[in-house]
């Protein structure tokens, strides 16, 4: 399997300070991006923060290969153990982050959103909080694998809202989750089977607002090197006002590798030869 | 501190400060501004304080609330807006400091409703439309052996179910040519969606070959080697 990632992000146009914090990491497969809010440097402090609890809880757990029974919080037992790591790993960081707010009056209100994509052997495990996506590209089409915890998404879901409707709703950017304004928090976690040439693409709401999603497959779609599609998304959504933090990670997941196909292939001949 | 001024008439009936989170309009006496007309359902709308912004929402009332003499589901007020609830006029007012401060939260904004504030928002919209609801929401998938192999039936509880030979798979199933995993049911955003994991043993949906994930509809057919099975989904909520 060969894994290929990059990643970046933008302050934008309108913008002082970048909230967003954005981590990959090519040994473990961990990849993060996290949208952080409140004032003055909190919305840094809490994306920053919960993505470095969450790269140190996960690794630690790695390592140690701890059962899910002795990790922070409850299991969950429809999700595998490394699907269990990620969750508990992320009501780590929201209770860090919560009891920061309490704590301090320079954190008071401060939250951020969460993604990770973690690549296994063979199957992803996508997880989130708040309104930062992942999507899956395969082939011709793009689905998400992350779910969006906003007002307009859950009464979109609900059937209270039509998508015209939802679109220019007062309530688009009002979250009803997030990783620090309660003392627990669930995230949504799926994991799935990757296919050969699959690509993952872990984005903010900077992204998300001003391009849409047929937009941002085409981009994906056309490009070869992910730096440069990732470039070329950030432009797109500076180009349409950069009215917020952009970031955008962009993971492409080859099952086999050409050398690996290569001694498969000779195997097959050696093996034909023998007959 | 914003205002909601109540006018029938075109007479001033009362007029309300914002000194809490939310107010809740309606012809309950539970509500803080009570309306007694017909015209006006028990809990007919709120206003929820968030940030510097205020959220005015219907909440699913039989005659509707209007903003502007434009329906609403929900809305963020500006200074003099007109609400209207049946015969009666709400003006909503804030004070200078506010107008200002709503200016500056413009900029896409990205906030958090109060938790406990949001759930209560989303129940009571959420109470009339919930049986019209027929999305798979909350569904659970199960597949049904219908090749006579006396497998039964096996709920997809977990987020990714494999079906194939090996000792780990949430569905086991025998056969010479049958790979560790021959095909894997995940639960996504969208629903439920099988892919066929190798090229070697095909996996057929509904008599179709499928190549890599075909996403899963109620009496579904599935077909891998000589197994046969059904694939629906039912709610776990109405079996207790």
């Amino acid at each position: 399997m060969k894994i290929s990632a990059a990643g970046l992000s933008d302050v934008g146009l309108k913008r002082e300070r970048n909230e967003d914090y954005l981590a990959m990491d090519n040994s473990t497969k961990l990849y993060i991006v996290a949208d952080g809010m409140g004032g003055h440097l909190a919305g840094e402090v809490a994306s920053k923060v919960a993505v470095q609890i969450i790269q140190k809880n996960v690794n630690n757990w790695i390592n140690k290969n701890s059962p899910v029974t002795e990790i922070f919080d409850f299991p969950d037992m429809t999700l595998s153990q490394r699907g269990n790591y990620l969750s508990s790993s992320i009501k780590l960081a929201n209770r860090v982050i919560y009891e920061m707010s309490q704590e301090y009056t320079e954190y008071k209100g401060m939250g951020t959103t969460i993604v990770i994509l973690a690549i296994m052997p063979t199957t992803i495990i996508a997880a989130n909080v708040g309104d930062s996506r992942i999507y899956l590209i395969r082939g011709d089409s793009m689905e998400p694998l992350s779910k969006e915890h906003s007002m307009v998404a859950e009464q979109l879901e609900m059937g209270l809202i039509s998508e015209e409707e939802a679109k220019i709703s007062p309530l688009r950017h009002i979250l009803t989750r997030n990783l620090g304004s309660s003392d627990t928090v669930d995230a949504d976690v799926f994991e799935i089977e990757h296919v050969d040439n699959d690509h993952f693409l872990l984005c903010t709401d900077g992204l998300t607002d001003l391009v849409s999603d047929n937009e941002i497959l085409n981009i994906i779609k056309n490009g070869n090197d992910s730096e440069h599609i990732c470039q070329q998304l950030i432009s797109e959504a500076n180009k349409r006002g950069g009215n917020d933090n952009t970031t955008v990670s962009l993971i492409r997941v080859n099952k086999e590798s050409d050398e690996k196909r290569g001694i498969i292939k000779k195997f097959h001949t050696f093996l034909k030869n023998k007959k | 501190m914003a205002r909601v001024i109540l006018v029938f008439n075109k007479k001033v009936i009362k007029e309300y400060p914002f000194s809490k989170d939310s107010i809740t309009i309606g012809r309950d006496e539970a509500n803080e501004i009570v309306i007694d007309n017909l015209a006006v359902s028990g809990h007919h709308a709120r206003i929820d304080k968030t940030g510097g912004i205020y959220i005015l929402t219907d909440l699913q009332s039989t005659n509707g609330t209007f903003v502007n003499d434009k329906k609403i589901t929900s809305y963020k007020l500006q200074h003099k807006d007109k609400i209207t609830v049946g015969k009666h006029l709400l003006f909503f007012a804030m004070s200078k400091q506010e107008q200002t401060k709503a200016k500056d939260e413009e900029l896409d904004k990205t906030m958090i409703l109060d938790t406990a504030q949001q759930k209560e928002l989303l129940e009571k919209q959420a109470e009339k439309k919930a049986k019209d609801v027929s999305a798979q929401q909350g569904k659970t998938g199960v597949v049904s052996f219908i090749d006579g192999s006396g497998e039964g039936e096996i709920q997809l509880t977990k987020k990714l179910t494999k079906i194939g030979k090996a000792e780990t798979s949430e569905i086991r199933l025998g056969g010479l040519f049958m790979p560790p995993t021959a095909a894997t049911i995940s639960r996504r955003p969208n629903g439920y969606a099988i892919t066929a994991t190798t090229g070697k043993t095909k996996v057929k949906v509904n008599n179709k070959v499928i190549k890599e994930s075909y996403y899963l509809k109620d009496f579904d057919t599935i077909e891998i080697g000589s197994y046969k099975f059904q694939f629906y989904s039912h709610d776990i909520e109405n079996e207790k």
